[in-house]
């Protein structure tokens, strides 16, 4: 971050960033910079942001504000320059950033107000949007009334029932005190498998301590199960049935 | 579990309105980005993360705590107490700024993860979001809730156009904005070895999914993850506040019976050596 250094001979005073808003200079305490000394200004000075460059205006003090050695009212500032208020320093830093990334606000903010501004879709036109998207979506997803919810028919090992209606988001074939189909027996791992639905209604199976097979095959990575499948993993058979 | 967190305002905003707040002992863990001017934001996003993890800490004493709103059926009952912790912190958002007397409209965004027995557990609300990476694969695991997510999902807008939109900030829901809210839940198990990284859309705006797995594989630790992400995002222009919480489920750590489980296998087999 672009910074203002203010010094008292060769010790740092203070850092200050400049940003969207500018720092104003004086003796009184509501500026961003308190000089206090007789020798400076209540109002002394302000430094900010135009256009994109790094500006400084004198608030036509009684002493003076001197860039460089030079007397300035009005002037562009650059990286290493010095302005020097009373027996105070404040030296520029890292203008050349400040420069491009002022720059960028300003333009981003001609094209699109806010354009780094997390806003609101405000009342009416949410409203319009969403109805306009649940129409959309209505065409696009089955009602949740006709959705069909398959069912893990256990073909073969050891568990707590004979058959497990898939009604969650994440599915846990395993030991775990969480797991749905929970398996039995000694080495059984907490996880051996996961099914999860998306958000579409269709169902996908995943390794977990192991990676199961579908119809005879190791997956390798998610697979989406079809009516019919039969998934085999850490000694059990399921099938997935999804009923008409 | 490992975690690191850090927050940074950016290069160009003066305040940072993102607030989180990590509590391992209940395994949970929220980020918030707020909005809205005169400090509203930086208000909201804290009132979000502070409801939050009351009502999680509360639960915690006593788990028949009732829960907020409306159940929610095919989750565990970890998402329904996320869900009503989210509700009531969107009703204290709701209530502050009725209060303040409209003057400020604030609201916030909300990633809440709590990782319970097998699983990780996640709601959400708004543009903010929750990544997992697991065996190289990155995957953004929350739906933003902004104009644009919601076009692309409804087929209005194709991922090409909507990477051109200049609607990106526009949010369609958001907490404290309306009396009540919808929120999010999913969960995912969670398996050795998986890296959850929540984050502000300061992080994601600026940087590619390839730079964000580029650095969780270049360190083990979440930390120095979660830092030189917010790094990289400032370099890259550092447009809004980040916040980036980075969890690591490290394969020793998660295990009780690892070492039983070596015995059988043998010290060098399976995950243990990764």
């Amino acid at each position: 971050m672009s910074k203002l250094v203010l010094k008292f001979e060769s010790s740092v005073l203070q850092e200050v960033a400049v940003g969207q808003k500018e720092v104003s200079v004086g003796r009184s305490p509501d500026n961003g910079i308190v000089i206090d000394n007789p020798a400076v200004s209540n109002y002394h000075a302000r430094i900010f942001i135009e256009e994109g460059r790094l500006m400084l205006q004198d608030f036509g003090s009684l002493n003076g504000t001197f860039v460089n050695g030079q007397r300035v009212k009005m002037i562009m500032l650059k990286p290493g320059d010095s302005i020097a208020i009373g027996k105070h320093t404040l030296v520029v830093t890292d203008s050349v950033e400040v420069r491009a990334r002022s720059l960028d606000y300003v333009e981003a903010k001609a094209a699109v107000p806010k354009i780094n501004e997390t806003v609101m879709l405000d009342t009416k036109d949410r409203r319009e949007f969403l109805e306009k998207v649940a129409a959309v979506g209505e065409s696009a997803q089955p009602a949740p009334g006709r959705l069909k919810i398959p069912t893990l028919v256990v073909r073969n090992g050891n568990t707590d029932r004979s058959e497990y209606a898939l009604n969650d988001k994440l599915t846990v074939v395993g030991k775990s005190a969480m797991a749905t189909v929970k398996l039995q027996g000694w080495f059984k791992p907490k996880a051996a498998a996961q099914i999860n639905r998306k958000e579409d209604n269709t169902y996908y199976i995943g390794a977990a301590d192991k990676t199961p097979s579908v119809n005879g095959e190791k997956i390798t990575h998610p697979t989406k199960l079809a009516s019919g499948d039969l998934i085999e993993v850490a000694g059990v058979e399921l099938e997935f049935v999804v009923r008409d | 579990m490992e975690f690191g967190a850090r927050s940074d305002s950016g290069r160009v905003r003066g305040n940072n309105e993102d607030s989180f707040r990590l509590a391992p002992e209940l395994g949970l863990f929220v980020l918030s980005d707020g909005m809205g001017g005169l400090q509203a934001g930086e208000v909201a996003s804290k009132l979000a993360v502070d409801t939050i993890v009351a009502h999680c800490t509360q639960a915690a004493a006593d788990p028949s705590l009732a829960t907020f709103g409306k159940h929610i059926e095919g989750v565990s009952d970890t998402c329904n107490r996320l869900a009503s912790a989210v509700r009531l912190a969107n009703t204290e958002i709701y209530e502050h700024a009725k209060n303040q007397g409209n003057k400020a409209t604030m609201g916030a965004t909300v990633v809440v993860l709590c990782f319970v027995e097998d699983r990780v557990c996640i709601a959400h609300v708004g543009d903010s979001r929750a990544y997992l990476l697991r065996s190289g694969s990155f995957d953004q695991l929350t739906e933003d809730h902004s104009f644009v997510a919601e076009q692309v999902r409804r087929g209005m807008l194709t991922v090409e156009e909507a990477s051109r939109s200049k609607m990106h900030n526009v949010l369609t829901r958001a907490l404290g904005i309306d009396p009540q809210v919808d929120v999010d839940v999913t969960e995912e198990l969670l398996m050795d070895g998986d890296v959850y990284v929540v984050c502000s859309d300061g992080l994601f705006r600026e940087l590619t999914t390839a730079q964000i797995t580029g650095v969780l594989e270049e360190t083990d630790d979440p930390q120095r993850a979660a830092s030189r992400l917010v790094d990289l995002a400032n370099e890259a222009g550092g447009g809004d506040n980040i916040t980036v919480i980075v969890l690591r489920n490290s394969p020793k750590s998660s295990r009780p019976f690892a070492k039983i489980g070596r015995w059988f296998k043998g010290p060098d087999d399976g995950k243990e050596s990764e």
